[in-house]
C-alpha cells in the first residue's frame, strides 16, 4: 500500500539533502536566528530542540520559506531555495494547531495538495485512500475537521502532508497540544511512518523526551544559535556546553574555580580544558553519581567527595539523596532494587564517579 | 446551561418590551387590510383593495425597482471595495491601519442630517443630485463602514496557520485567498451583504436630500405619499416590506446563523 509513496520518497541516501548556510533571521537588531549552519542527510528524521524563542520554530519557518531568511541559503537536493515562494517549495508542513480547512472534509483537506498540482482525478482518489489508510483514519473520510478528536485532526494534517510526496515534512511541534497518553501513541507513528516512506524530515520540539526518543539526530538550539549537533547519545553522554548538559537530561552543576586546566571542587581535582582558567561548572549526572555510606567500602570510582544527605526523596522506582558537599547540592538517584537501607538527612556519606562522567564548562560570563 | 426559575416581574418586563417592539405592526397590520380611503385605527370596515392598488401605483413601482437596484448596486460595490479594505487593514497592517480604520468608520458616528447636508452641497456642485450614480455615492458613504467592520472582524479571526498551510501544499496566494480564506468568511460575508442590503433599501434621510421628481426612492416615495393623501396603501405596503426584511433574515439565519454573523 505504501510501497508507491516509498518508492518516491526513497532516493539515494547521502550527506546533506538539505543544508542550511548561515541562515539568519534578524528582527532589528535582535537576532532570531544567528547563522544557523546545518546538514540534514536524505531519510532522517531531525529534532530541533530548545526553549521557546530559542529560534526553532523561526528557523523551520524559513525552510518552509514563511518567513523570509534576512541572510544564509536554503538548499534541498542541490536546489537553492532561498528565494522561492512557499507554495513552490514542495514541503509538507504540520502544525501545533492542525490548522485544517475547517470548511472540507477530511478527503477533500487530504486531496488539497494534489489538486494544486494538477493531479489526475482518479489517482487523487487513489492517493487520498492510501493516505488516509496510512494515519489509520480509513471510514473518516466525509467527516468534518470539527467532528474529530486532536489526535484524528493532528493525522488528517500528517496525511494531508505527506500525501503530496514533499521532498520534506516539517513538523511544528505537532504534539504540544495533544494529552499524555495521545503523545506517546503519535510519536511511535510519526517515527515508523517517517521510517517507511523514507523521508527527511524536521521536527520542532521544546520536549527532550521527544527529541531523544524519535529522532536520528538532535540539533540543540539557544538565543538563536546553533548549540551542540548530534545522535541522542552523543547530546547525553557528551554534552558539548554547558548549556546542552542542562537541557537535555537531569544534571548536577557544580560552580568551582579552575586554574591552568585543573577545576579544583570539595578537595577533588578535575580535568578542565587544557589552560582553563576562572570560574567553571563541573557537570555530572545524578544517577552516574555511587553513593555510599561514609566509613563503609567506597565503590570504584576516579573521583571522590563526602558530604552530609540534606534531603532523602523515595519515589518507588527511583531513591533520590540530595547531599549537601562543601555547600553545594548534589543530586544521587539510585534505583531501587528493594531491601536497601533509607538514608535519613544527617547521615554521612561519600560519593564517587568515573572520570568519563564529569563535565567542565566555562561558566557563562 | 442551567434552567432557572424566571421570576413573573421578569415575564412582565419582557411581555412589555415585546409589546412595545411590535406595536407599530400591531397598528399596521390591521390598517393594511383596511377598506376605509384614510388611515384609521381601527378601521371601520376590512378590505384586501389597497394591496392590488400598490402595484398599479406608477410612482411606487417606479421607486421599488429603483431602491432594488440601487441596494443591489450598493451591495455589490460595498462587498467589492470592503473586502480589500478589510484585507489591507488586517493583513497587510499598513502605517496608521488603526487611525485609517477609525476613519472608515467615522460616517457611523456622524448623525445622517449631517451627512446628508454636505453630499448635498458638494454634489449639488457636480450635477449628481436625483442621479442613480449620486445616490449609490451617498449610500456607499453608509454601508462601506459597516462592510469594512464585518469583514475586517471576520477576517481578524481567522487562524493564519490555516492559509499557511495551505502554501505550503502549493497554493499561490490567490488560491489560497480564493478556496481557504473566502469560503471561511462565509457568513461575515452573507452578514455583511444582508447588511448593506437592508441599510441601503431602508435608506431615509440621505434619500431625501437626494431625490427629486426624477428619481426616487421607496421609502422616501411612501414619506411622500403620506404627506400628500393618508390613504391605507402606505400600510399595506409596510407589511410587504416587514416580509422582505423577514426573509432576508431568515436567509441570513438558515446559511449562517444571525447570532454568528451580527454578534461578535
Amino acid at each position: 500500500m505504501t510501497d508507491r509513496i516509498t518508492a518516491a520518497a526513497a532516493g539515494q541516501a547521502g550527506e546533506g539533502f538539505l543544508s542550511l548556510k548561515g541562515l539568519t533571521k534578524r528582527y532589528g537588531g535582535f537576532a532570531a536566528v544567528d547563522n544557523l549552519d546545518l546538514e540534514v542527510p536524505k531519510g532522517e528524521l531531525v529534532a530541533f530542540l530548545g526553549p521557546s524563542g530559542c529560534g526553532k520554530t523561526t528557523s523551520l519557518r524559513m525552510i518552509a520559506g514563511l518567513v523570509p531568511a534576512t541572510s544564509g541559503r536554503i538548499v534541498v537536493g542541490g536546489q537553492d531555495l532561498t528565494e522561492v515562494p512557499t507554495h513552490r517549495r514542495d514541503m509538507g508542513l504540520v502544525f501545533q494547531s492542525y490548522a485544517l480547512f475547517p470548511h472540507m472534509s477530511v478527503a477533500r483537506n487530504v486531496a488539497f495538495g494534489l489538486e494544486m498540482r494538477k493531479v489526475g482525478k482518479d489517482e487523487i482518489a487513489r492517493r487520498v485512500k492510501e493516505a488516509i489508510a496510512l494515519v489509520h483514519l480509513s471510514g473518516k473520510e466525509e467527516h468534518r475537521p470539527g467532528q474529530l478528536s486532536g489526535g484524528q485532526q493532528q493525522r488528517v494534517a500528517l496525511a494531508r502532508a505527506l500525501v503530496v510526496r514533499p521532498s520534506i515534512l516539517l513538523l511544528d511541534e505537532p504534539l504540544s497540544n495533544l494529552d499524555a497518553k495521545l503523545r506517546d501513541e503519535m510519536r511511535n507513528e510519526i517515527r515508523d511512518i517517517q521510517k517507511r516512506l523514507g523521508i527527511t524530515a524536521i521536527f520542532v520540539t521544546h520536549d527532550q523526551v521527544e527529541a531523544l526518543t524519535m529522532c536520528d539526530k538532535v540539533v540543540v538550539m539557544n538565543q538563536g544559535r546553533l548549540e551542540q549537533v548530534g545522535t541522542p547519545v552523543d547530546l547525553y553522554e557528551t554534552p558539548r556546553t554547558a548549556f546542552v548538559a542542562g537541557f537535555v537530561g537531569r544534571s548536577n552543576r557544580l560552580k568551582a574555580t579552575a586554574r591552568d586546566g585543573v577545576a579544583e571542587f570539595a578537595g577533588e581535582s578535575f580535568a578542565a580544558q587544557a589552560g582553563l582558567s576562572g570560574p567553571v561548572e563541573i557537570m555530572v549526572r545524578p544517577h552516574r553519581v555511587a553513593l555510599s555510606a561514609a566509613g563503609a567500602d567506597v565503590t570504584a570510582g576516579d573521583h571522590r567527595v563526602s558530604g552530609i544527605v540534606a534531603r532523602t526523596i523515595f519515589a518507588g522506582d527511583i531513591l533520590q539523596y540530595d547531599v549537601d558537599v562543601a555547600g553545594q547540592i548534589v543530586s544521587v538517584e539510585l534505583a531501587t532494587r528493594g531491601g536497601e537501607t533509607v538514608l535519613q538527612p544527617g547521615a554521612a556519606v561519600s560519593l564517587s564517579w568515573r572520570r568519563q562522567d564529569v563535565f567542565v564548562y566555562g561558566a557563562a560570563a | 446551561m442551567d434552567e432557572r426559575p424566571v421570576s413573573l416581574a421578569l415575564k412582565l418586563m419582557a411581555l412589555t418590551m415585546f409589546v412595545f417592539l411590535l406595536a407599530p405592526l400591531i397598528v399596521v397590520v390591521p390598517i393594511s387590510f383596511s377598506g376605509d380611503s384614510y388611515m384609521m385605527f381601527p378601521p371601520s370596515s376590512w378590505s384586501l383593495k389597497w394591496y392590488p392598488a400598490i402595484f398599479t401605483d406608477g410612482k411606487m413601482t417606479s421607486a421599488f425597482w429603483t431602491s432594488l437596484l440601487l441596494a443591489f448596486v450598493v451591495t455589490v460595490l460595498s462587498l467589492l471595495i470592503g473586502l480589500p479594505a478589510a484585507y489591507a487593514l488586517v493583513r497587510l497592517k499598513p502605517r496608521g491601519a488603526e487611525a485609517m480604520s477609525a476613519l472608515f468608520t467615522a460616517p457611523l458616528l456622524l448623525p445622517t442630517i449631517v451627512l446628508g447636508l454636505a453630499i448635498l452641497i458638494v454634489f449639488s456642485r457636480y450635477g449628481l443630485l436625483a442621479t442613480f450614480q449620486g445616490l449609490v455615492a451617498a449610500h456607499l458613504v453608509v454601508t462601506l463602514p459597516y462592510a469594512i467592520r464585518v469583514l475586517a472582524t471576520a477576517l481578524a479571526t481567522l487562524p493564519i496557520p490555516i492559509e499557511e498551510a495551505a502554501a505550503t501544499l502549493g497554493a499561490s496566494p490567490f488560491t489560497v485567498f480564493r478556496r481557504i480564506t473566502l469560503p471561511m468568511m462565509k457568513s461575515g460575508l452573507i452578514g455583511t451583504t444582508a447588511l448593506c442590503f437592508l441599510v441601503s433599501f431602508d435608506e431615509v434621510v440621505l434619500s431625501l436630500f437626494m431625490t427629486g421628481p426624477r428619481i426616487s426612492t421607496l421609502p422616501v416615495a411612501m414619506y411622500h405619499h403620506v404627506e400628500q393623501q393618508a390613504d391605507p396603501l402606505v400600510a399595506s405596503l409596510s407589511v410587504l416590506l416587514v416580509i422582505l426584511t423577514l426573509l432576508v433574515v431568515l436567509v441570513v439565519d438558515r446559511t449562517s446563523g444571525l447570532a454568528k454573523t451580527f454578534v461578535k
